[in-house]
């Protein structure tokens, strides 16, 4: 079989969940089984579809998800007897008819899983609170001598198990490449890899920990940890659907990295981003950052009913929050009850309610030359009009004594006029916007003639003002926002999830199986949602929250459904851990650089990810991290260590998104062809973040390694290995113009220098003897092809 | 992954045995790799079968065909005018659908041009083959074919606007973001074409179809089992010419030098995602010379062209696309999308009954037939499954435009398939006197779906992967049927 991403994951959930489990279960014979890690997740594979949550697809009346159900009103299983249980003799039964799961459901236990049941209700058949639905808890911390990190000493105790122990600390020059990598997305230049190991020689700690500070206080940290925020906010610029039309919104991109500079707490960033507008006097930013929930598409097609796709979008918002912060499949609930977790299709809807209730504006929004300020129109434009009236105020006193001084102008008197005032002077007097005609008394020198210098100062510095409101005025940018209807729209169930079945009405609520909304007197909305989701009884945000990050991290979370949590979920390889994390998270008022910190400080963030024989043998997917493992690097930051290493990056901070060159015919590949005006200068070597993205047909380069395409939220990137990744790292146009920049730095600086700059470490003689063989223009290329360079180590 | 470590060890030696035979001045032989890994430990762990995702893998039972070819008539192609014939609309042209038919459905431009008077049929129908079949003029090459298409003329789908339907009958849903049918069979059972990408993609007309490259998407499946645009223009797969002022003697100098550095990465690390890379690598090579080679139609002899109505070999059409078909199941590649525009006959002065519908079913007539008749003679028709169908009918109203057309129309509209363990010569379903909806036999896309997938080999329940914590299949979560009557 081959092990694609998907495939690993498939087979690591299938795995987590039975075989590996179920070797430590033997290898530990004594330890009671636990529901909530071993059965579990086998009945809800096998079981709850039918006997499970949801009632109208409940079989036989009886559920297996609650002991009540199962034992006492189901007489199914008959605690400390197996051979007595009903389930059991269903599930082991030879006779076609009597087997369970039925074959027809393509479903089938495995011995293993049978051996499990058995010895579970041997055991007393005791049920569990779903871990993650339970508040995380402070475990004590094991002990082990020369591990002083809580984190360490939670990986190398489960290890310890096994008999196995963390890799070696990775050599210096592989710690920094695979640190910036991590934190800025940009490899380190070999000045700065070469200063690090001299630092590390003297003293490992300070000059690791100096260069974590380095990273965590640079602002490309904001830019690639934005790309991650970005992929859960389905972050795109166009409407996506059929048409795809372009839209504007990158205020919001920046607003991302600007926060995540800024370590703003993850539940101000929550807050804001879900109902900023909702916020007392919310600032410009805050209304900018209700952004998230507008990355939605929108149907341009003929025909179409605008209603129906304004339910969709609501849908992908009910979904991707659930997705996003609580690690939950919400949106199964959608068309019935959720067929595994405890999510009623009634709490569905009440959850709607809440993102149910806004209108969807572009805001104008103004930034200040000097200032940087952000600014609305309306007062920008009330500032215009009241200079325009005052203006009109002086102007009134000469109307007449400028008609005829403009009635008394010849030829020659009007060509020795200004260019300006001759402009002017074209229109009709009355047709002839305010300011033009108060240049124009200027001009006539009526004013000076009539010793009214005051009134010409005052004339000029309104004039002043008024030219620079317009300016500014100009400079305005767009970017789509949410705003809360001060009517309430009703929700409706809807039938099957078809919008145009509604059935009865609900109010916003929050699912039952959680912990309840602040009770108040009047009917929550968006902003209450947005607390409740970092309130500190919610037992999920935290969690999935750290989760995802060391995800990023690993390449795999402690739980590997990083957006299920629920039933179906795979459990946790390190509980006790993924609950010292959120807690540490959480506590630390949810800052994201301090758990990174916490996290890339530790040995196990810094052992080497070689394969190590010993680990393969009880461990191949690397479960329980006795090395750390390599990544392909993300399609944007495989653009950017391509810039860095040619020495065209450009490091242009945020700004409207650009258009690098991208191979011809690809924008016809869409219904509507769209044009490509491909950006000059330094806007062509900006960082992969910055790059137009069409939903419908996104730039070829990130697509095909698999950047998100904005269609829906993504909380983990697969990780492919194609030919057609090869195509494009060998012939893009790009790709050629890098290795051709490259070519002149080998020129210069030499083939070594060229190789530390790709792949941040000394090439060995060997290496080096393999690229002598080649021209200059193909080591360059060789370099930029190489799996080392795009892989993070 | 029940194979020993032995077996493993030889099937990575297999795999590499090409790179190693000829590179001796790279300083890794066959035996140096073998021993290193080993003293690596490493022996067991690099395993060639994971590192092809497009390798042949085993089916869910034994499969009927091979190979996939779907002429995708992107728009809706009226099933009235083509392959429903109904006399009665002629009768009662003009004259309102009786309300028992439309109560309670909704139509596309509801608030518009939409309209409830019937509509008459110009084109004049005949019988056909063995069992009389109905087809009209404006079809008389697919008319000499019914003998060996099945004709199902009672097709339902669920959603009336283009680029959702279009979605629905690709992927089983009318959102963007999940795998096509392409997709998933690729990634069901590979492709056997180590050249060329398995799922590959071909347009004509005068636009891409509504929805772009959604239509060919990976969804949540890894982006290998995309579909590959081949373009008529440039370069025929993007990125595929080695860049200007390269010889050839380079690249492969290049491509070697590549490999030979990844494999010693290979040996340090123990990664066989290097393997992986070190395979996608070869096969890109590969694929920069076997590309080109398949474009060459002018190659095929005078007789087939003219079978197909080719005039000129290099020109981009239809035909030639169908062409392109054969020569791509020819040579492995699992799954091949036609797509040809415009089918959308609304009335409007580009999109008319008149004139555009006969001109188009013109363009595709004449090869799709061809296409039938060469795969059968070159006894590929029973290896691979020709379709033949687009996102949806047309009413039996007419619309309200500047001449006559009709609406989109979900309930009741026509596909043919053939080959790839069909029956020959079967016409299944039957619609009311209006050709509105079924009077038996409604086929849903879902069905269409599991049928396509069993004659792979692949079970529409089983085939499925595991996405925010749900199980997505092609067929989703309500029943789907597998066409056993019409299957040989």
């Amino acid at each position: 079989m081959p092990m694609t991403c998907i495939f690993r994951l498939v087979l690591a959930c299938a795995w987590t969940s039975s075989s590996f489990w179920f070797a430590s279960v033997q290898s530990w014979a004594d330890e009671p089984l636990s529901y909530d890690r071993d059965v579990r997740p086998i009945l809800s594979e096998n079981c709850f579809a039918c006997h499970g949550f949801d009632e109208n697809s409940r079989e036989s009346g009886l559920r297996l998800d609650t002991r009540l159900g199962a034992v006492e009103e189901g007489g199914a299983i008959e605690p400390g007897s197996p051979d007595s249980s009903l389930m059991m003799v269903r599930v082991v039964s030879t006779d076609a008819d009597e087997l369970m799961p039925p074959a027809h459901t393509g479903k089938a236990l495995t011995d293993q899983q049978k051996a499990i049941l058995s010895r579970w209700i041997e055991q007393g058949a005791e049920y569990e609170e779903h871990w993650a639905f339970a508040p995380p808890q402070r475990r004590p911390i094991p002990e082990f001598a020369g591990l002083d990190h809580p984190l360490d000493r939670f990986v190398q105790s489960r290890l310890h198990k096994e008999g196995l122990s963390l890799s070696p600390l990775a050599p210096p020059s592989t710690l920094i490449r695979r640190l910036s990598l991590d934190l800025i997305g940009l490899p380190p230049s070999p000045q700065e890899v070469s200063d690090f190991e001299q630092a590390a020689a003297i003293d490992p700690a300070g000059a690791y920990s100096q260069l974590v500070e380095r990273l965590l206080s640079s602002s490309h940290f904001g830019e690639r940890w934005g790309r991650w925020w970005l992929d859960q906010a389905r972050y795109a610029d166009s409407h996506g659907y059929s048409i795809d039309g372009e839209r504007e919104i990158w205020k919001y991109r920046d607003w991302v990295i600007g926060a995540l500079n800024a370590d703003m707490g993850f539940d101000e960033f929550t807050i804001e981003q879900l109902a900023g507008d909702l916020l007392p006097d919310p600032s410009v930013e805050q209304k900018i950052a209700t952004g998230f929930h507008r990355n939605t598409q929108i149907n341009q097609e003929g025909g179409v009913d605008p209603e129906q796709f304004r339910v969709d979008s609501v849908f992908d918002r009910v979904a991707t929050t659930g997705n996003v912060w609580l690690g939950l499949s919400i949106g199964c609930a959608q068309c019935h009850d959720h067929k595994f977790d405890p999510i009623t299709q009634q709490e569905y809807y009440r959850l709607f309610a809440f993102l149910n209730n806004q209108r969807e504006p572009a805001l104008k929004i103004y930034a200040d030359e000097t200032t940087q300020e952000l600014q609305l129109e309306e007062p920008l434009v009330e500032r215009k009009l009241a200079n325009e009236q005052s203006l009109q105020n002086i102007l009134a006193d000469y109307v007449a004594s400028l008609l005829e001084w403009e009635s008394q102008l010849g030829e020659a008197s009007r060509s020795a006029l200004s260019e300006p005032l001759q402009g002017i002077l074209k229109a009709e007097a009355e047709k002839r916007p305010v300011d033009a005609q108060a240049r124009l008394l200027i001009g006539s020198g009526l004013l000076a003639a009539s010793g009214s210098e005051q009134r010409q100062l005052e004339l000029e510095q309104l004039l002043e003002s008024h030219s620079q409101v317009v300016a500014h005025l100009a400079r305005g940018v767009s970017t789509l926002v949410l705003e809360e209807l001060s009517e309430r729209r009703a929700t409706h169930v809807f039938i099957k999830g078809d919008f145009t079945r509604p059935d009865a009405e609900v109010l916003p609520g929050t699912p039952a199986v959680l912990h309840p909304l602040p009770s108040s007197e009047r009917i929550p909305n968006r902003l209450d949602l947005a607390r409740w989701l970092v309130d500190d009884a919610n037992p999920l945000t935290p969690r999935v929250l750290a989760n995802r990050v060391w995800q990023q991290l690993f390449g795999r979370g402690i739980v590997e459904t990083e957006s299920d949590f629920g039933y179906q979920g795979s459990v946790p390889s390190h509980p006790e851990l993924l609950d010292w994390l959120a807690l540490e998270l959480r506590e630390n008022h949810w800052s994201l650089k301090e758990l990174l910190r916490k996290i890339v400080t530790s040995h196990t963030y810094q052992q080497s990810s070689h394969v190590r024989a010993e680990l393969v043998a009880v461990d191949p997917l690397n479960l329980l991290l006795g090395r750390q493992n390599r990544l392909r690097l993300d399609a944007e930051v495989i653009r950017d260590v391509a810039l860095v290493a040619s020495g065209l990056f450009s490091p242009k901070l945020g700004g409207p998104p650009v258009y690098p060159p991208i191979p011809e015919g690809v924008m016809t590949q869409g219904q509507v062809s769209r044009v490509w005006k491909t950006s000059e200068g330094e806007d062509r070597y900006r960082r992969g973040l910055y790059t137009f993205v069409y939903r419908v047909t996104p730039p070829p380069a990130l697509n095909v390694f698999d950047a998100p395409d904005g269609l829906s939220s993504c909380t983990r990137r697969i990780r492919s290995n194609t030919p057609l990744q090869a195509l494009a790292l060998l012939n893009d146009p790009a790709f050629v113009d890098f290795a051709v920049a490259l070519e002149r730095r080998i020129a210069s600086e030499g083939l070594e220098t060229a190789f530390k700059l790709c792949t941040s470490r000394e090439p060995t003689v060997e290496e080096l003897r393999l690229l002598a063989q080649l021209n200059p223009l193909n080591q360059a290329r060789a370099l930029l092809n190489l799996d080392e360079t795009i892989t993070r180590e | 992954m029940s194979t020993t470590p032995i077996d493993r060890q030889h099937q990575l030696r297999e795999a590499t045995r090409r790179h190693f035979f000829s590179q001796c001045s790279m300083g890794l032989g066959s035996i140096a790799l073998a021993s290193l890994l080993a003293e690596h430990g490493l022996g067991s762990e690099v395993d060639s079968q994971t590192s092809n995702p497009l390798a042949p893998k085993a089916t869910h039972f034994p499969a009927k065909a091979k190979n996939v070819i779907f002429l995708f008539m992107a728009g809706g192609p009226s099933q009235l005018e083509t392959f429903d014939y109904k006399p009665k609309l002629n009768e009662l042209s003009g004259q309102p659908i009786p309300t028992s038919f439309v109560e309670g459905k909704r139509f596309a431009f509801m608030s518009s041009s939409h309209r409830n008077d019937l509509l008459g049929v110009r084109p004049a129908f005949k019988q056909y083959g063995d069992n009389g079949t109905w087809v009209s003029d404006l079809l008389p090459s697919t008319a000499g074919i019914v003998d060996d298409i099945s004709i199902v003329k009672t097709c339902k789908t669920d959603l009336f606007n283009h680029a959702p339907a279009k979605l629905f009958m690709n992927t089983g849903g009318g959102l963007f973001g999940r795998p096509s049918l392409g997709a998933w069979v690729t990634y069901g059972i590979g492709s056997e074409c180590d050249n060329l990408p398995g799922f590959v993609v071909l347009q004509s007309g005068p636009r891409g179809p509504r929805g772009g490259a959604m239509h060919w998407s990976s969804g949540m499946l890894p982006s290998t089992y995309q579909g590959v645009p081949l373009r008529s223009q440039g370069d025929p797969i993007l990125n595929l010419s080695t860049p200007p002022n390269i010889s050839a003697a380079e690249q492969l100098q290049l491509v070697e030098t590549v490999r030979a550095l990844n494999l010693k990465r290979l040996v340090e690390t123990g990664d066989d995602e290097i393997s992986t890379r070190i395979n996608a690598y070869e096969m890109a090579y590969r694929m920069q010379s076997s590309a080109p080679e398949l474009m060459e139609t002018s190659s095929e002899t005078a007789e087939t062209l003219a079978l197909y109505g080719i005039k000129d070999p290099n020109e981009a059409s239809y035909a030639r696309n169908c062409l392109l078909a054969r020569r791509l199941v020819e040579r492995g590649v699992r799954f091949v999308q036609l797509y040809h525009t415009n089918w959308d006959h609304h009335g409007g002065p580009t999109e008319n009954l008149e004139t555009h519908l006969p001109a188009i079913c013109k363009e595709i007539d004449q090869a799709s037939a061809a296409l039938i008749k060469d795969l059968d003679q070159r006894g590929l028709l029973d290896d691979t499954l020709v379709i033949w169908g687009g996102e949806f009918g047309r009413t039996p109203m007419g619309e309200v435009r500047e001449s006559t057309g009709r609406n989109h129309h979900i309930d009741a509209f026509t596909m043919w398939f053939a080959g790839g363990g069909f029956k020959r010569g079967v016409v299944y379903g039957e619609t009311d006197e209006f050709g509105f909806g079924p009077i038996d036999k409604s086929v849903h896309v879902r069905d269409i779906h599991a049928t396509i997938l069993h004659q792979l080999g692949l079970d529409h329940e089983r085939l499925k992967v595991r996405f925010q914590g749900l199980d997505v299949r092609l067929t989703g979560v309500e029943e789907a049927h597998v066409l056993h009557d019409i299957l040989a």
